[in-house]
């Protein structure tokens, strides 16, 4: 079934197509987004229900894996250490993410030059300042002015409260001498533009029932579709498809809500799928002038995936620590270790995230993104009585740098509901990011004890949290080089010239900060470039 | 699945998977009646019922009527013999424990559903944030310039 074409399409209702979407429409062309997932009711979240925890082990899991929703595709991470994570429905991950909000430092855009690792990006962070405070404004942020580890910028809104575990983590910090600052959140500490504070419930990962924390749909999505984008929900593409003459792309085949299989024709074609979905789609638009898959003559997409590895060390202290109150996993944030230091044995480095500890059934089966439980009987109520309530911990969030060899491809075998091949994960963690995991474990012991710390734990292995593939990037990364970057500087593939990429999959390194404000800052960018550019757009 | 003769059985041993509280104030998982969740929780695990199934029948005698530390040797035994199933049924007993809000108040953490009520959390003063982050803006710039 055909329908009528329209100027733009995006493919994805996420965190970078709804900013691109916002961004394209002074345009005033006919905007259509395609979500293979639902758009969301406020019935649908379940922290208002009374066994709310057990939604994270079934249809608000942060792994496709075990939620297996017809939206959802499976992903074979059998070859990796870190399955990614991710949520199908408008608002993609933004839905089930923990709304950190920390922008990339100006020399996470240039590792090549200044480290001589990575590769350093086509723009820089004094270009994309005016972009992250765009979108700071439409998101609603909160967070503390003056953080001396960034130039100068100030949320708008204060910082959400740090509560005991954070006032206990920064006195640490500050015995020990280290950078730590409130965290710069995507989560209204106050009412803000018609939409609820936060009520500190801590369950951010199970959507928001408040609607205080920035997911696209709450944040873009009521605004786009008064303004006349049009969404539709349930749409799942399969393929784009390019015109063998030209080499541009035509439109896409989607598989609709009603069982149909759709041809969507479209001017422009905007991919906002994450660092996983965007390949899979590029691998799976194959043709004859892409028979490697659209936009990979030079066999970079899939390649070069980067997550942020994650692993945690907790304190035992002698109050109740009340980690369960307030935003899960946002109090406070060190940079200490951030920028590469030569005395080290890494280049780059890593954050400390203060890590709100999580709720009762959650920590009994071994904590948020890990399947460890906690031993039964006796000991188990040692634990449960006298730890679980005494624990503040400290999240080790480090810099992957890009390796060819880790990559997305198509599995042979699996597919999602609709018979679309399914990714396929090969991944490892890289030597450098190793010898910064460690660095981390022990710097976090150090301040968890100087807190105030009776005893600490660590897990005594090399092991990484495994359900943490929340941040994916590098699989499409952009570049001024047509041979060894998929887009150029403005996320425009360098193959097909009416195709562009606006998620995580275009950056060429990784950070060590959550990226989902530097892929927004990152959309409205490509979005102004191409109203600049607007005239010779396909050139 | 559970009838009047291994029911018994299964509550006790979930209640030494979760035990009651030494003073009693904190029920076992046995007693908190975690037996009705776990045939049902087919969300959660492939075979709820199979691997209830599989504990009880290496569970052999008269398990009930042993005293604690036996009762404990004999569930270590079993979840040596059969891994998959014991920790399957480890899991849902935790699953079927704390998805009860009643015991969310025993580790410190509201009973209510989470929205709309939230949590009362005090925002730090200015005077207080003052305090905290001076040491930190006093070290001064903590990044690097990318010229």
């Amino acid at each position: 079934m055909q329908n009528e074409p329209v100027d733009v399409l995006i493919i994805g209702a996420g965190a970078s197509g709804a900013a691109i979407a916002w961004s394209l429409l002074e345009t005033r062309m006919r905007i259509l987004c395609l979500e293979q997932g639902p758009k969301l009711e406020d019935k649908d979240f379940p922290s208002r229900d009374d066994d709310y925890e057990l939604a994270r082990y079934g249809e608000f899991s942060c792994d496709p894996n075990v939620r297996r929703l017809k939206q959802d595709y499976p992903i074979n991470a059998e070859d990796s250490c870190i399955t990614p994570v991710n949520f199908n429905a408008v608002g993609g991950s933004t839905i089930n993410f923990l709304g950190h909000w920390p922008r990339m430092k100006p020399s996470d855009f240039r590792t090549r030059s200044l480290d001589g690792v990575g590769a350093d990006w086509p723009v820089d962070y004094e270009t994309l300042a005016p972009f992250y405070d765009m979108n700071d404004r439409n998101t609603g942020v909160s967070g503390l002015g003056g953080n001396p580890a960034y130039p100068n910028y100030s949320p708008e809104l204060p910082p959400i409260p740090m509560g005991k575990l954070g006032q206990t983590l920064a006195k640490g910090f500050n015995k020990k001498g280290y950078h730590w600052w409130p965290s710069d959140v995507s989560i209204l500490s106050q009412d803000h533009d018609g939409r609820q504070k936060c009520v500190n419930a801590g369950t951010c990962d199970l959507g928001c029932a408040a609607g205080a924390k920035g997911g696209t749909n709450f944040t873009y999505w009521p605004m786009l579709e008064n303004a006349g984008v049009e969404l539709r929900a349930g749409c799942r593409v399969r393929e784009i498809h390019v015109d063998e003459s030209t080499g541009f792309a035509t439109g896409v085949l989607y598989h609709g809500p009603d069982g149909q299989v759709h041809e969507q024709r479209a001017e422009l074609v905007v991919v906002a799928c994450n660092g996983v979905g965007t390949p899979r789609l590029l691998l799976n638009s194959k043709s004859k002038a892409f028979p490697e898959g659209l936009a990979n003559r030079n066999g970079m997409v899939g390649k070069n995936l980067m997550f942020h590895p994650l692993t945690g060390v907790a304190g035992i202290f002698d109050e109740p620590m009340l980690g369960h109150e307030g935003p899960m996993a946002c109090s406070i944030l060190s940079q200490e270790f951030y920028e590469t230091d030569p005395t080290r044995d890494f280049v780059r480095g890593y954050g400390l995230h203060s890590g709100r500890s999580t709720t009762p059934m959650t920590y009994a089966l071994g904590g948020y993104g890990i399947d460890n439980p906690i031993p039964w009987g006796a000991e188990h109520r040692e634990i449960m009585d006298n730890v679980y309530r005494y624990l503040a911990g400290l999240t080790i969030v480090s810099e992957d740098l890009p390796e060819e060899h880790n990559c997305v491809t198509l599995d042979p075998d699996l597919t999602d509901s609709d018979g679309i091949p399914a990714p396929k994960i090969t991944y490892r963690l890289g030597e450098n990011t190793q010898k910064m995991l460690r660095h981390g474990e022990e710097q976090a012991k150090e301040i968890l004890l100087a807190a105030g710390a009776k005893k600490v734990l660590s897990k005594n292995d090399d092991k990484v949290w495994w359900r943490a593939g929340w941040h994916q990037m590098g699989t499409c990364r952009m570049g001024d080089d047509p041979e060894n970057s998929v887009v150029n500087g403005w996320g425009r593939s360098h193959d097909v010239k009416n195709l562009f990429i606006v998620d995580g999959s275009i950056f060429p390194t990784a950070g060590a900060v959550n990226p989902t404000s530097t892929i927004q800052a990152m959309a409205l960018y490509v979005g102004d470039r191409i109203k600049t550019n607007i005239e010779t757009l396909f050139d | 699945m559970l009838n009047d003769t291994n029911r018994p059985v299964l509550d006790a041993i979930l209640d030494e998977l979760i035990p009651p509280s030494e003073d009693g104030k904190i029920p076992g998982a046995g007693a908190l009646g975690v037996a009705d969740f776990l045939p049902t929780a087919q969300a959660y695990a492939p075979d709820p019922a199979g691997s209830v199934q599989t504990i009880l029948d290496a569970v052999s005698g008269d398990f009930v009527a042993l005293p604690r530390d036996e009762k404990v040797a004999v569930l270590k035994r079993v979840e040596a013999a059969h891994g998959q199933a014991f920790e399957t049924l480890v899991r849902l007993t935790y699953m079927g424990y704390y998805s009860r809000p009643e015991t969310r108040p025993y580790v410190g953490v509201g009973a209510h559903p989470i929205h709309p009520q939230g949590y009362p959390v005090d925002r730090e003063s200015d005077a207080m944030m003052d305090e905290l982050t001076a040491p930190v803006r006093a070290r001064g710039k903590a990044y690097r310039d990318a010229k």
